[in-house]
């Protein structure tokens, strides 16, 4: 799996972050990028509005991992990290012959977005996905949450968040 | 970096708490000058900026735990007790005195905590020295979707037998909880 | 403030007591009567028994002062809470201050009483038979570069340099400073360092031995390291005249 792109939403679904991590692809204009996660932000929810309940209540949705409780539960008694990704109904991912999407959701709203080159083995390119998010939601609480002079939901200019993601992009 | 299923406690990067005791302590004594003394003025201060610190501090919880929504207020604060207080100030405090409808009860720090140790106040009524981690909790929980008073009932700095912290449900902000959660 | 605060003469009064002032307390010191001004009347022992005191007996073996600060364990606790409450600190700071320097010295203060205690914290432990004063400014260096450093901060500095410039200055170089780990500085905040903090920090540890200084941050980053700072010390001229007279 190779990183394309990665994008930041608000919980308003206001575009926060974006970072082009593959050199090689064209890019948009500003408000280009302000309409499409405008738009993914609507798809996600109309998608969570679309799923039948049984579905939800069902954990068999591959973006989600077990169910609340259960997790919180396993988390209390071992102490170890689970899954933060609570994006359970909405739109999870798109995957194409060129290009894969993943949408990860935390429990306070904000989007994190992978768009990633395709692979065929799906069920390892959800790990790696699941994997990334996991570090990117560390580096965002880390460079961006305690950084002063960072504004809740403004547009995120941290010089130290652009280079870890870098470091985290050459790792994937 | 910390991969699903590690030890929470054993990827924190640690520091000498000493000296986030006496940074707070001189955080405190530095707001007490700059508002003259005037304790109510004081508090409100430290809730504030515990609130700033709550309303992001809450993401940093989420990452390294992925803790997920809970069910019930009681859920709510067993983790914020278990895990929160843990992971953030390797304390855990007891919590007591639940109320009939489930949905107040207290946080019972435990003595001393990182926030208070070496400290010794004037004999003064009006000062509640950790303030600030009230203003943490309610920033905390209302970014997801809890609305919760919290503020301090005992301190021992002020010769109480106990440190506690009473928390109060309001109400659970339906309507702002994201789509795409259940 | 009643009559019977006043305990002693000021300096003032001293030269036109005579040897029929009595204090109407009965109290205080009289040159000109010598030792039976201290005498015990039944005058004064009434107003000693009837005094209003403030007890100073603890009530507990529970207070602060009661516990050893020498062998108590050390806790550990998470950086980020640290990191979030510094985030906060600079935040309310910077609302309050006129500009850069006006925050920076803001930080510094911050920074300043959090040295001196630690540093008395940290003598206090090390105790009267492995510790000894620093009386040397090379060896005050030494110490807060490696021993201070360590404990605070968690790990040494990274280099202890001298000026070639000027003989009262001196740097200790960190290359990753321990609360600005997160901090990005906008473009248009020019130099600030919030490291001003840390730099407040040694200032009062060092103020606090004896070895007046200014000590102030600035940022020097090289290729993969873009944090580093360096902390310049700029230790008051007569300390250099000092340690001339002494060990010359």
């Amino acid at each position: 799996m190779k990183l394309y792109s990665i994008y930041i939403l608000n919980k308003a679904g206001g575009l926060i972050y974006q970072n082009n991590l593959d050199p090689s692809l064209n890019r948009l204009t500003a408000n280009d990028y302000l309409v499409l996660a405008g738009t993914l932000h609507g798809v996600h929810a109309i998608a969570a509005k679309l799923t039948p309940t049984i579905v939800g209540k069902d954990s068999t949705s591959t973006t989600s991992g077990t169910d609340p409780t259960a997790n919180n539960a396993l988390l209390l008694s071992t102490g170890k990290v689970q899954n933060s990704n609570t994006n359970k109904t909405g739109l999870g991912s798109i995957e194409t012959d060129l290009f894969n999407l993943y949408v990860f959701q935390s429990l306070t709203g904000i989007k994190f977005i992978l768009i990633t080159s395709p692979n065929p083995i799906l069920q390892k390119q959800h790990e790696q996905a699941s994997e990334t998010f996991r570090h990117l939601y560390v580096l965002y609480s880390d460079y961006v949450m305690k950084d002063p002079f960072y504004s809740l939901d403004m547009p995120i200019k941290s010089q130290l968040f652009d280079l870890k993601v870098g470091e985290l992009a050459a790792l994937v | 970096m910390s991969k699903k299923g590690d030890d929470i406690w054993k990827n924190v990067d640690k520091i000498n708490s000493e000296l986030f005791t006496l940074t707070y302590g001189s955080i405190v004594a530095q707001l007490c000058r700059d508002f003259n003394h005037n304790y109510h003025e004081v508090n409100n201060q430290l809730d504030q900026m515990g609130y700033n610190i709550g309303i992001r501090l809450i993401e940093e919880f989420l990452s390294r735990t992925g803790a997920q929504r809970c069910q019930s207020f009681k859920e709510t604060v067993e983790v914020i007790t278990k895990l929160g207080f843990r992971v953030f100030l390797n304390i855990q405090p007891a919590v007591e005195n639940w109320s009939s409808d489930g949905r107040s009860c207290s946080i019972v720090l435990p003595e001393p905590n990182p926030l208070n140790e070496f400290v010794e106040i004037p004999p003064t009524k009006d000062l509640w020295y950790c303030q600030i981690l009230c203003g943490i909790l309610r920033g905390a929980l209302q970014m997801i979707q809890l609305d919760v008073d919290v503020n301090f009932v005992k301190d021992t700095l002020k010769g109480d037998d106990k440190t506690e912290i009473r928390l109060k449900l309001n109400k659970i902000l339906k309507d702002e909880v994201p789509a795409g959660e259940d | 403030m009643s009559n019977d605060n006043i305990i002693l003469p000021s300096a003032a009064s001293l030269s036109t007591l005579s040897i029929a002032d009595n204090p109407k307390s009965g109290f205080g010191y009289n040159p000109s009567l010598g030792p039976l001004s201290n005498t015990i009347t039944p005058e004064s022992s009434n107003i000693l028994l009837n005094r209003k005191t403030l007890s100073l007996t603890p009530t507990s073996g529970n207070s602060i002062y009661d516990k050893n600060v020498n062998n108590k364990k050390i806790n550990e606790i998470n950086l980020s809470s640290l990191s979030f409450l510094f985030c906060e600190a600079v935040n309310w700071t910077h609302r309050n201050s006129k500009g850069i320097q006006d925050l920076e010295t803001r930080l510094n203060g911050l920074g300043y009483q959090v040295g001196q205690r630690f540093l008395e914290l940290i003598k206090l432990r090390e105790g009267v038979k492995s510790s000894k004063r620093e009386i040397k400014i090379i060896d005050i260096l030494r110490f807060i570069h490696g021993t201070f450093w360590k404990s605070i901060f968690g790990k040494t500095a990274n280099e202890l340099e001298k000026s070639q410039d000027a003989s009262n200055e001196y740097m200790i170089i960190d290359n990753v400073p321990l609360v600005s780990k997160f901090i990005s500085i906008p473009k248009d905040y020019g130099n600030l360092n919030c490291s001003a903090f840390m730099a407040g920090i040694i200032e009062g540890a060092l103020d606090s031995s004896s070895f007046h200084a200014n000590v102030t941050a600035h940022s020097a980053p090289i290729d993969g390291v873009p944090l580093r700072t360096v902390f310049l010390i700029k230790f008051d001229e007569q300390l250099v005249i000092r340690e001339s007279l002494r060990f010359n």
